[in-house]
């Protein structure tokens, strides 16, 4: 007898941008250009909810929509009443706007929390469901984040529910393939990452839903402690329009050019890539020549005013802030003219006289590993890590949680890592989020690093929310950019600028921790750089002792499936095909067969890959999975056959140096993300290609 | 649980939300207030079926607006819809690629004579993008309290055994590719309503439908023509020199040229849009005879016409998208036998489905506007008997004015049908002494002829349906059916080598192992040109799932 809460999200359409969108001055995309929709993945939720309800049979249970937002917000509850919903509840207040993940799942629970005590009569065998990300944000963050606050279990990542003697199971999505869980407790968070059979609206329901009183709550309704900009653990400091992604988008109708393309890519010689790029190594204050070369980060103003400060300073030789005195600053106005406000000086001189590091401590890296290694994300880290730590002349420390992982110490010390933090106990067999969280929390409570970096896998996107909100910390997901600067007047030394795509990848923004003991961030797979291991390097082994007991899981893991074989894709091509393959025996015979081909014909390593539509209407196996949910990718080129291109799977092989599509529909997004495409059919294309390929293989290329 | 029983009933529905029906609807609000009135529509939101060039005659929107807001004038959407008054009224004849011939003196003269081609003039009207009036339209017509509900496909209509119609059924919904339920199907709903509004625009599934269940009938075929029309972002110098207030209209090349052909009835026409935007479109008639023509090869060609090419050559394209336009006129307004009624009891056809396009001012909007009037004021007069509606709704259309003006040009776009543009538009100036000739249904015009003038590259389809941003879900059954496949493989191919796959402005057909099949559905614009120009008749066009199809916001 199970109630529901659907978390649901207005966003701007990021698949409909059109010409009018962007700022004329600055190139960047206006969200408030776009249209307004319902996050699709919390439709997928409600669905799920719907279908949860019906699996029970229950005609007591209730779906409660809840969202977050404008009052225009009011149109996604009425979307979710004209298909599923019983009530609805908007969350509307001004002290609401402009909140990180934080300040957006903490009233979001106690919007929960009243809910139960309200709606469901204090009922708490409730289930809360909502999209895996928002479009928007694309964070993942607040679902685990709202789990924690609750403390109850949390779901990641799921793509169905099986109802079985009176209890849910729901199948998940994990690294390399899927599981069954079942939450131990209720209410369970449960974020949907795929369920696509939409409630159709019904002509009575979405009457009955323009007629429906939406319940109105503001944040004092709710007794939100933490809201809006002041509650939030980040600030945004910078958004700005991402780098020419140097796809060229360029349609091709013949299909005879696609063999020029694949010579060309393949010769092509380490292009650039999407990476991280190291920009000039960043030193402490109090080890510069002058304690007045400083280059603040900010907005333009004031870098602009920063320069000129710092270029006067230079000329009056004056390297010691504490010489700037009333009379130093009168100077300093006069010889600026009017471009520096009185005001504005004073407390960037403020600012100037701050030398020490806002943060102390270590630089960690929360290791995750995979039948019985060491996942290269995590090594990616180290790499980032090291460089960071250096910056900050600091050590790197990284921590493994598992039944028994001593075995992984040697080499993450060669990779990079200063200490090994270990914490091993059983019930750390596999991951349930709640445990982790409690021993990572543990650990970073104890040792207090200054930054701690997650890969954005599935597990790090869950266990990051969780212990970020245990303590009370920011954090930034899915970065693809990390260094250490100094931010603006307020003097903030040697701190962790985190650099990340929003809005689809349309817009980019760099996000600054604060409020917080340690600063946390995700990383995307692929986009740092590990460094090369050192068999030479020492580091210490530290044993961090926990206590947990079967009270401490939260979570059965029913079954898993996990990579039975491995695809190998640090190979030059990767063919992947998506749902557009329609069955197993066309995948087999058009990307099996152009695998074949490429690698005679170009004497290249060629994998195998498919999207996650792909997987899941079992056309290939889940190790093959290209994008976010799966392994991200970086070949020379990589061919997509079939695939629609969603923004997880884009985000998967943004590392490819050239990528051809072959689509059926003109619309969809990955035409726009890659460098050649067709439209037509697979069916069509690949077979002329291969027997292209075959006729001039004794051509020399 | 919501149990809804009542709710699928309501007093007046009215089905498509464009121009018409809203008009009707907010109009029946302004007459009384306390009517329940349902629109539905089966785009995903205001405005996204809705594709016109568009000149609005002033007339009929000013009385709708100025009954429910007297101070509409000030309003930032009036200012930001309405913005667009003709000013410099620009007809042209193209006799090649590169020199234009004006003319507008021919025109006036006309006019002063009071000859017919005297209405194709267009000073002092507005230039709109119909997209954004009726979104514009559909957010009065909320606040007017009407419900307008997008997102549902009505696929037919029950009519009793009197030929009045008791209901509306929706389409089913959750079907896959062959038509087994899905876990999420949904069985469309039958609304039932007292009064039955048909605005569904162009060749109206339902309107159709009930033509033919209700035997009203057409004194001669209804005749199209296919509107291609392309959006362009264009640099400030241009659009400056095209003005805000310019709208072009051009006859000739490359659909017309005297005796050596091609001879096609059409146009050229270019409007401004929104600030440094301008709208290119090609208009031909659907009895075209060339087996090879595409519209779009002639706005292609059109582009290419050194004038225009002036105007939008290195802009973007930033909407683009097609349908039709009826245009027997008078002579195809469907009525009922006995009543004469544009409609019949309880049911009245609005705007494009009725018809209602003055082919010499080549305009319809106004009327559609005016017909939802009309209807709204004879729901309100047959409240006690609602059969009595169509037959009030066909006195208001004559006293009103509309029928008057339909009836004075009947005859042009007819005698162009029977004698072709350059006997034909001089003969129709005749008008009312012109008997009423007989006209082929456009389908049949198809000869195994070619269109000498085909620019030789193939028209991006692609680009094309992507920026109609045209959608709906794959796995549905498709939309699209071929009544007799044989008819395509034994009499078509040989004939005319499968024209459907030329013509289709979204390359929904194609021929896969020999056989012509509508392949991709969800390329469809819904602009219906197959199903009347298919040489057999054999294709016909029905609703998809609802919230599916082009997405037009500025065309």
């Amino acid at each position: 007898m199970s109630n529901y809460i659907v978390l649901v999200k207005q966003v701007p359409d990021v698949s409909r941008i059109t010409d009018n969108a962007f700022d004329p001055e600055t190139g960047t995309l206006l969200r408030t250009r776009l249209a307004a929709v319902i996050n699709e993945l919390d439709t997928h939720a409600l669905a799920l909810a719907n279908r949860m309800r019906q699996l029970e049979n229950d005609p007591n249970g209730q779906i409660v929509c809840l969202t977050m937002g404008p009052p225009q917000s009011a149109e996604v509850l009425r979307y979710s009443l004209a298909r599923a919903a019983d009530k609805a509840v908007l969350l509307t207040d001004r002290k609401l706007g402009g909140a990180d993940t934080w300040a957006t799942a903490n009233p979001l629970a106690k919007g929960i929390e009243k809910i139960i005590a309200e709606t469901f009569n204090g009922d708490r065998d409730c289930y809360i469901l909502s999209g895996m990300q928002s479009v928007d944000g694309d964070t993942a963050q607040v679902p685990p984040q709202i789990a924690q606050h609750l403390e109850v279990p949390c779901v990641t990542y799921a793509t169905g529910a099986n109802y079985n003697n009176g209890e849910f199971q729901f199948s998940r999505i994990v690294t390399g393939g899927t599981e069954v869980v079942r939450p131990l407790s209720r209410p369970a968070v449960i974020t949907v990452a795929d369920y696509d059979w939409p409630v159709y609206p019904s002509f009575a329901r979405t009457r009955q839903a323009l007629r429906t009183e939406l319940i109105e709550w503001t944040a004092d309704d709710i007794k939100a402690t933490q809201t809006g900009i002041k509650g939030s653990k980040t600030r945004v400091t910078r958004v700005f329009p991402p780098g020419k992604t140097n796809r060229k988008c360029q349609q091709i109708d013949d299909v005879e050019k696609i063999q020029e393309i694949i010579t060309d890519a393949l010769e092509q010689q380490g292009s650039e890539k999407d990476q991280d790029q190291a920009e000039a190594k960043y030193v402490l204050p109090k080890l510069r020549e002058s304690l007045c070369d400083r280059s603040f980060e900010g907005n333009e103003k004031e870098l602009h005013d920063y320069q000129l400060l710092c270029s006067i300073l230079k000329d009056m030789s004056i390297k010691d802030p504490e010489q700037i005195d009333d009379d130093v600053q009168a100077r300093i106005l006069e010889k600026a003219g009017k471009k520096i406000h009185k005001n504005a000086l004073k407390s960037m001189v403020e600012g100037l006289k701050k030398a020490e590091p806002s943060y102390n401590g270590q630089v960690w890296v929360i290791a995750e590993y995979q039948n019985g290694k060491i996942i290269d994300a995590t090594y990616e880290l180290l790499g980032k890590a090291r460089e960071l730590a250096d910056s900050l002349n600091e050590q790197v420390g990284v921590v493994v949680a598992g039944k028994s992982v001593s075995e992984y110490s040697t080499q993450l010390i060669q990779a990079g890592a200063d200490s090994v933090y270990l914490i091993e106990h059983p019930l750390l067999e596999q991951f349930d989020p709640a445990a982790y969280r409690t021993v990572v929390a543990d650990v970073m409570e104890k040792y207090k690093p200054q930054i701690i970096l997650l890969a954005a896998t599935t597990q790090g996107r869950t266990l990051g929310p969780m212990v970020s909100y245990k303590l009370d910390c920011g954090l930034t997901a899915d970065c693809t950019g990390l260094s250490i600067a100094d931010s603006s007047r307020k003097g903030e030394i040697g701190i962790l600028f985190q650099t990340r795509p929003a809005l689809g990848g349309n817009v980019m923004a760099t996000i600054l921790t604060k409020d917080s003991m340690s600063q946390m961030a995700t990383a995307r797979p692929g986009v740092m750089q590990p460094i090369v291991p050192d068999p030479s390097r020492k580091g210490e082994v530290i044993n961090h002792k926990v206590e947990l007991g079967e009270k401490d899981l939260s979570m059965e893991h029913i079954f898993a499936e996990r990579k039975s074989e491995e695809a190998e894709f640090n190979v030059e091509v990767i063919i992947a095909g998506g749902k557009g393959m329609q069955n197993r025996d066309n995948y087999e015979r058009l990307v099996g067969g152009l695998c074949d081909t490429i690698r005679q014909r170009f004497d290249v390593s060629v994998e195998r890959g498919g999207s996650r539509a792909a997987v899941e209407a079992g056309i290939i196996e889940r190790p093959y999975q290209v994008g976010q949910t799966g392994t991200a990718v970086g070949p020379k080129l990589y061919l997509a056959m079939g695939i629609s291109g969603a923004i997880q799977h884009m985000i998967g092989v943004q590392n490819s140096n050239t990528i051809v599509a072959i689509n059926t529909d003109p619309n969809a997004p990955i035409l726009k993300q890659c460098d050649y495409y067709i439209v037509g059919n697979v069916e069509d294309i690949v077979p002329k290609l291969m027997k292209l390929l075959t006729e001039k293989s004794g051509v020399s290329r | 649980m919501i149990s809804g029983n009542d709710l699928n009933r309501t007093s007046v529905l009215v089905v498509g939300a464009g121009p018409a029906g809203l008009a009707a609807a907010i109009q029946l609000k302004a007459l009384k207030s306390n009517v329940d009135v349902v629109v539905i529509d089966k785009a995903p939101a205001a405005g996204n079926h809705n594709l016109s060039g568009a000149v609005l005659e002033p007339r009929w929107i000013h009385e709708l607006l100025d009954a429910i807001d007297s101070e509409w004038r000030e309003t930032d959407r009036a200012k930001k819809v309405l913005q667009n008054v003709v000013s410099h009224d620009d007809i042209k004849f193209m006799p090649c690629g590169k020199m234009t011939v004006s003319m507008l003196p021919i025109i006036k003269l006309a006019k002063l004579f009071r000859l017919n081609f005297g209405q194709m003039l267009h000073t002092d009207d507005y230039v709109v993008s119909i997209s954004e009036l009726t979104a514009w339209l559909n957010e009065m017509a909320e606040k007017a309290g009407v419900e307008v509900l997008h997102g549902f496909s009505a696929e037919d209509i029950i009519v009793d055994e009197n030929g009045a119609a008791t209901g509306v059924k929706l389409v089913d919904q959750g079907l896959d590719r062959e038509g087994n339920k899905q876990q999420n199907y949904q069985p469309g709903e039958v609304i039932e309503a007292d009064f039955f509004v048909l605005a569904e625009g162009c060749c109206g599934l339902l309107s159709e439908k009930f033509i033919e269940k209700a035997g009203l009938k057409r004194q001669s075929p209804q005749l199209y023509s296919v509107g291609i029309k392309e959006l362009f972002s264009v640099s400030e110098q241009q659009f400056e020199e095209f003005t805000s207030g310019r709208v072009v209209h051009a006859m000739g090349w490359p659909i017309w040229r005297p005796v050596i052909g091609p001879n096609m009835f059409g146009g050229g026409i270019m409007y401004p849009g929104d600030k440094n935007h301008i709208c290119v479109g090609m208009i031909v008639g659907a009895d075209w005879k060339y087996c090879d023509f595409n519209p779009q090869d002639a706005l292609t060609r059109f582009k290419e016409h050194k004038f225009v090419q002036k105007f939008i050559e290195g802009g973007t394209l930033a909407e683009a998208g097609a349908k039709m336009i009826p245009e027997g006129g008078w002579y195809a307004i469907p009525r009922d036998p006995q009543s004469n009624a544009v409609g019949k009891h309880n049911v009245m056809i609005l705007g494009d489905s009725a018809g209602f396009v003055n082919m010499l001012k080549i305009k319809g909007l106004h009327n559609a506007i005016g017909s939802g009037i009309q209807a709204a004021e004879a729901i309100v007069d047959s409240f006690d008997n609602s059969n009595a509606a169509a037959g009030r709704y066909t006195e208001l259309l004559e006293k009103c004015g509309i029928m008057a003006e339909m009836h004075s040009a009947a005859n042009f776009r007819h005698s162009v049908a029977r004698f072709g543009p350059l006997v034909g538009m001089p003969v129709s100036v005749l008008g009312g002494l012109l008997p009423r000739w007989n006209v082929e249904p456009d389908f049949e015009a198809m000869q195994q002829r070619k269109y000498v003038l085909n620019p030789g590259t193939d028209y991006d389809k692609d680009t094309f349906t992507a920026m109609a941003q045209t959608m709906h879900r794959e796995e549905e059954p498709s939309h699209l059916s071929i009544l007799d496949e044989s008819i395509c493989l034994d009499k078509c191919t040989p004939t005319f080598g499968r024209p459907c796959i030329t013509f289709c402005p979204a390359g929904v057909y194609e021929t896969i192992q020999d056989e012509v099949t509508p392949a991709n559905p969800s390329n469809c614009v819904h602009c219906k040109t197959c199903q009347i120009k298919c040489p057999y008749d054999n294709i016909r066009w029905t609703v998809p799932e609802g919230g599916e199809g082009p997405r037009y916001g500025r065309m």
